[in-house]
């Protein structure tokens, strides 16, 4: 069975892949569908959701347009996600494939290192980084990394053990390939499948913890994601629920996709786990 | 208000009040019905103070809940007109140097030991003249010597006459220190900061950290009578919308300035059995401006620059639509609430088409700004967003930059802005609370409440110089009118609000609000029916 | 290896992970602007140069950083956590003051979740295919997928002020001064919301791996072996495939029992909840320093006692690891 068609057959997957290619067009499409700033205050602020065709979602507490807040809030929260998710495997791929091809010494000392950073509170620790750096997209990108890789590196680093004994890899070595070679034409090439479910999963905890922070008070101030939306709208769900829940929605649907879809991609890859649904 | 009358005016309160107190009565709680006594009440106070040792901490919330356990010499009621508390009367001499004060009789510390005329020195004299940030560049410019005369009796002698004396004594500028356990010892090290003791109506029964403070009624009390209420707890509730919640579920009865959203202050003033006030804030009257950091140079330097971006923001937008109505646009340095205050200065209106003239015509080639927002919650993130929007309509390019507490405090005090928020108190004075922003001698690096944007002007250093130490009131305002309209033409600063803070509270608590501290000394004289 | 060496080893390696963070947040948090001292005389509203001097000198921040390391790492070495100037006590003191209530707070939220997660996961792992197994997973992913502060608002909105049936915010009625089995009831009342916000995230956490752990092991040999011979399904789930799928369990346990700390911080800030994640936030906001420090040791301190227990349980669960160590 192809990898097309095991993914298919999984609705849940689909429905995920699906929803999040409508926020990837919605994040496309948006400075033409909202060619406004959506910082602009547009009309009164307070505006119902569904009473008027111009702010079909309603106006926040400014009376900014909350839909093309919502559009151009895909933009910087899928950015988020997936450039910290990068952020993420750029430090977690390289540790964890050298630590379990190197073995030994080696090994053990990135291991310690990989457990440090997982000793720490993470989300304490992102708070800290985002604080110390100023809030702003660079360092929130690099906070969110820097607390995400460990599990990455362990993964990887798992993988890579278990590989390292296969026969293309020992014939590899038999011939004299140089070892930096052997790790990214052999062995990395393996792994690709688990990272990639792990990054689609990552980038949805990327988003939920961008949004954490931003309630803190620790976002962007020039950038309008949904964590600052539903931060900016909290105070006042008792008589505007439509301003924080709208980009809470939109947080959750993301979140959910991407889990959906990378499940669905776990399964799909992996036809030996898949096999235990029947 | 000519001199003459204003004078007059002090003697006859002082005249007056001596005689109140003389009855047993403190002038500023006159309530028809007989007072009701007990009672517990349940107040939000935020963010948790760090010491409730006023004299070595002035923090807002501090000041909330010591103001209840310290007093001092005097409070003001509400057009800043001082009232007896620890003096029980006053007197100036006519050539208005020297300040004589009668004390109360029968004062006790909460520990019991009495309080004298030694405790006035030494609070005055040693304490705050080491430790006070507020008190120290006043004694020591102005003040030639402070002494006991005799038991109740404190004589302080100035150097020159100085109008905004009488306005230095309250509680948070001025609390009374116990000598008999700060003199000789190291203050910030004293094991008793943990353990605040004053002469106040409430004493310190408990303080659970992250929790609540538990005030009980000083029952050895001077004033006869008072305190009515049994118990104040004061609580911590860190989240906004939690604080609206926990007022709407009956968990506290007051909420105190600035301590809701203010989209909600309606809604829950609208309540059953709710009542809301803006008054009690007329000792601070919180002015809120956009700090120009002149000393940058470039487009920041230029006063027709200044003077576009001023056109260019839509102030009333900030007062209706951020602040949900809440406040009043300033014209000047001066609040409308604080002595001294001028209408009669240059106005600038919201105005796109002369912001953006203005700003052509001083040259601006784009050049990038930043706004640094104040740390301080929802409402002013709204208000950077919706002033850079401003901005940037009239052609400013500009962006929002933020951070906590301190990393503000420390671009603020060391001058690391181009354009930055901030709200100061007035304190009652224009020497006091005014002149500190816009004097050239206080560029100072590390304060982040000096003239910050290092704007130099000769000619406004000599009139607030000059009317600090004016011989009648009709001088200071002559001078004080003049120099506000120099800044409003020179605008180092853009006034955006003079803001208010509006006290929910449970209508069946009464008296709460009657000085011009409001919450801060209030518990003395509030009851709850 | 005995029981003894292998603790005693364990140990040793947790205590140098533990200097380790100690001196690395050291430096992190001295690399943020601002100092005590001006946060202090800034939030006063009236600082000077003298006010600023007197602080500092208070502080200990005019000594050289490398002597306030060593003053900071001494102290470390005999528990002595510090002196919080800003609060006027010793580190030592406010954290055990907190500590209680996130322990409660943490505990609660953690007994739920991993009690609830991995009946959750167990169930649908049986039932996997079945609409009860899509059900439970869509119900873990919609855990997961909110976010945490947003659950705690809404909470507080619908059973607090519009039902009515718990407090929105505190650790006990203030002022009511119950004692005994009143005083429990009461704080049991406060932990309700707060305890099932946290736990609803790990719930979810533990029913999604638990799910895909036990599926892997109903695949895996000795599972065909004992079904082959005969055993009965439902014991073979029980005895084979439960027991051998609790083990990465087990470890996200011991992970996720530490997180547990700093992840209360939102919790804590939303629900006034008076624990230490709070107490770590506002140390940062107003770089109590010694506060901060103190409070990250105790979590991560925390997090190794927890890695070391997770060990230990492992080997007592699984008698395979002791050859493999």
């Amino acid at each position: 069975m192809n990898f097309l068609k095991r993914f298919c057959r999984n609705r849940g997957a689909v429905l995920g892949l699906v929803i999040l290619l409508a926020v990837v067009v919605f994040a496309l499409l948006a400075p033409t569908l909202f060619p406004q700033s959506p910082w602009r205050p547009v009309g009164r602020p307070f505006l119902a959701p569904f009473t008027i065709e111009r702010f079909p979602l309603g106006t926040d507490t400014l009376g900014r347009n909350l839909a093309a807040g919502l559009v151009h809030g895909a933009r910087v929260s899928l950015m988020i996600g997936v450039v910290s998710t990068l952020v993420a495997l750029l430090i977690g791929v390289p540790l964890g494939a050298i630590a379990g091809y190197a073995g030994g010494f080696v090994d053990d000392a990135l291991m310690r290192f990989t457990e440090f950073f997982q000793t720490i509170p993470s989300f304490a620790l992102a708070i800290v980084l985002v604080a110390i750096l100023q809030p702003q997209l660079g360092s929130i990108v690099l906070a969110i990394g820097v607390v995400s890789w460990p599990p990455i590196a362990r993964l990887v680093r798992g993988e890579v053990l278990s590989l390292r004994t296969r026969e293309y890899v020992q014939a590899a070595v038999t011939i004299g390939q140089s070892t930096p070679r052997i790790i990214f034409s052999q062995v990395l090439p393996n792994t690709i499948a688990p990272i990639i479910v792990m990054g689609s999963l990552m980038i949805g905890s990327a988003i939920l913890l961008e949004s954490s922070l931003s309630f803190l008070g620790l976002g962007d101030p020039n950038l309008m994601s949904w964590g600052y939306m539903v931060g900016a709208g909290r105070t006042r769900l008792l008589d505007a629920w439509w301003i924080s829940f709208f980009p809470g929605l939109a947080i959750f649907l993301t979140v959910l996709a991407l889990n959906l879809a990378g499940e669905g991609l776990n399964d799909a890859l992996n036809p030996r786990l898949a096999r235990g649904r029947e | 208000m000519t001199s003459t009358i204003r004078r007059r005016l002090a003697r006859t309160t002082a005249i007056c009040a001596l005689g109140l107190a003389a009855l047993g009565f403190a002038p500023l709680s006159v309530s028809a019905q007989a007072p009701k006594t007990g009672g517990t009440v349940h107040v939000v106070v935020q963010p948790e103070p760090p010491m409730l040792m006023q004299g070595l901490n002035q923090n807002g919330p501090t000041n909330m809940v010591a103001g209840n356990i310290y007093e001092s010499l005097l409070r003001y009621d509400e057009k800043l007109q001082p009232q007896p508390s620890l003096a029980k009367s006053w007197e100036i001499s006519p050539d208005a140097k020297v300040y004589t004060f009668k004390l109360q009789e029968g004062v006790k510390w909460h520990d019991g030991k009495p309080f004298t005329a030694d405790d006035v020195v030494f609070s005055l004299d040693k304490f705050h003249r080491e430790v006070h940030p507020r008190w120290r560049p006043v004694v020591s410019a102005q003040v030639e010597k402070i002494e006991k005369v005799d038991d109740l009796t404190v004589r302080i002698t100035l150097k020159q006459p100085f109008g905004p004396m009488i306005t230095t004594q309250e509680v948070a500028s001025a609390p009374m220190i116990p000598k008999h356990i700060y003199d000789g010892t190291d203050y910030r090290a004293n094991p008793a900061n943990n353990t605040p003791i004053g002469t106040g109506p409430f004493k310190l029964k408990e303080w659970k950290k992250g929790a609540y403070i538990h005030l009980v009624k000083n029952e050895d009390y001077w004033a006869k009578g008072k305190p009515a209420l049994d118990e104040i707890y004061w609580q911590i509730i860190p989240d906004a919308a939690a604080r609206a919640v926990a007022y709407e579920t009956g968990k506290v009865d007051v909420l105190t300035g600035g301590s809701v959203d203010v989209y909600d202050v309606q809604r829950l003033a609208k309540l059953p059995n709710s009542c809301m006030t803006t008054k009690g804030w007329e000792m601070f009257a919180p002015h809120a401006w956009l700090t120009v950091n002149i000393a940058k140079g470039g487009p920041l330097a230029n006063k027709q620059f200044r003077q576009g971006l001023m056109y260019a923001i839509d102030r009333e937008f900030g007062k209706d639509v951020v602040w949900d109505g809440l406040g009043k646009l300033p014209t000047g340095p001066i609040s409308s609430k604080t002595k001294f205050y001028s209408a009669d200065v240059p106005k600038y209106t919201y105005d796109v088409a002369k912001a953006k003239e203005l700003i052509k015509a001083s040259g601006y080639k784009g050049e990038p700004l930043k706004i640094l927002a104040l740390p301080y919650g929802e409402v002013w993130s709204r208000w950077a967003e919706s002033i850079k929007q401003n901005f940037a309509d009239a052609g400013v390019n500009v962006s929002i930059e933020t951070t906590d507490v301190p990393g503000w405090t420390q671009k603020a005090s060391n001058g690391d802005f181009d354009l930055t928020f901030n709200f100061l108190y007035q304190l009652g004075d224009p020497a006091i609370g005014v002149a500190r922003n816009y004097i050239s001698t206080n560029i100072v690096k590390g304060n982040p409440f000096g003239n910050q944007g290092a704007y130099v002007n000769p000619e406004v250093d000599k009139l607030f110089a000059d009317a600090a130490v004016a011989p009648n009131d009709a001088a200071r305002q002559e001078l004080y009118t003049k120099v506000q309209q120099v800044l409003a033409e020179d605008l180092p600063v853009l006034w955006l609000l003079e803001m208010e803070f509006p006290t929910i509270y449970r209508c069946n608590i009464k008296n709460l609000v009657t000085t011009a501290i409001g919450v801060n000394d209030g518990f003395r004289d509030a009851t709850k029916d | 290896m005995n029981l003894l060496q292998f603790l005693s080893g364990r140990l040793a390696k947790g205590v140098l992970t533990l200097l380790a963070i100690a001196v690395l947040n050291f430096f992190l948090i001295r690399a943020a602007p601002g100092d005590p001292a001006q946060v202090l005389a800034g939030e006063a509203g009236a600082a000077d140069a003298v006010l600023l001097e007197q602080l500092r000198e208070r502080f200990g921040l005019n000594e050289p950083l490398l002597t306030q390391l060593w003053i900071y790492l001494k102290g470390y070495m005999t528990l002595d956590l510090g002196f919080s100037y800003r609060q006027q006590q010793p580190v030592l003191a406010l954290v055990l003051d907190r500590l209680p209530a996130t322990l409660l707070l943490t505990g609660a939220a953690f007994l739920i979740s991993l009690v609830l997660g991995t009946a959750m996961g167990a169930l649908a792992a049986r039932r996997a295919g079945k609409w009860s197994d899509s059900l439970i997973t869509a119900l873990a992913l919609i855990f997961y997928a909110t976010p945490l502060f947003w659950v705690a608002l809404m909470s507080q909105i619908v059973f607090a002020l519009k039902l009515g049936i718990v407090p929105n915010v505190g650790y006990e009625t203030i002022g009511a001064n119950y004692t005994g089995l009143a005083r429990a009831l009461d704080i049991g009342r406060h932990l309700v919301l707060p305890a099932l916000t946290l736990g609803l995230f790990f719930t979810a956490l533990y029913a999604r791996m638990m799910r895909a752990s036990m599926l892997e092991v109903a695949g895996a040999d000795f599972v065909k072996t004992a079904r082959a011979k005969g055993v009965s399904p439902p014991r073979v789930w029980r005895r084979h495939v439960a027991r051998n799928a609790i083990l990465p369990v087990v470890t996200l346990a011991g992970l996720q029992a530490g997180q547990l700390v700093g992840g209360a911080v939102l919790t804590e800030t939303v629900f006034a909840w008076p624990g230490i994640g709070r107490l770590m936030f506002d140390a940062l906001v107003q770089r109590d320093y010694s506060v901060l420090l103190g409070v990250f040791f105790v979590s991560s301190a925390m997090v190794v006692g927890f890695n070391i227990l997770t060990d230990l349980i492992y080997r007592i669960a699984d008698p395979r690891i002791e050859a493999g160590a």
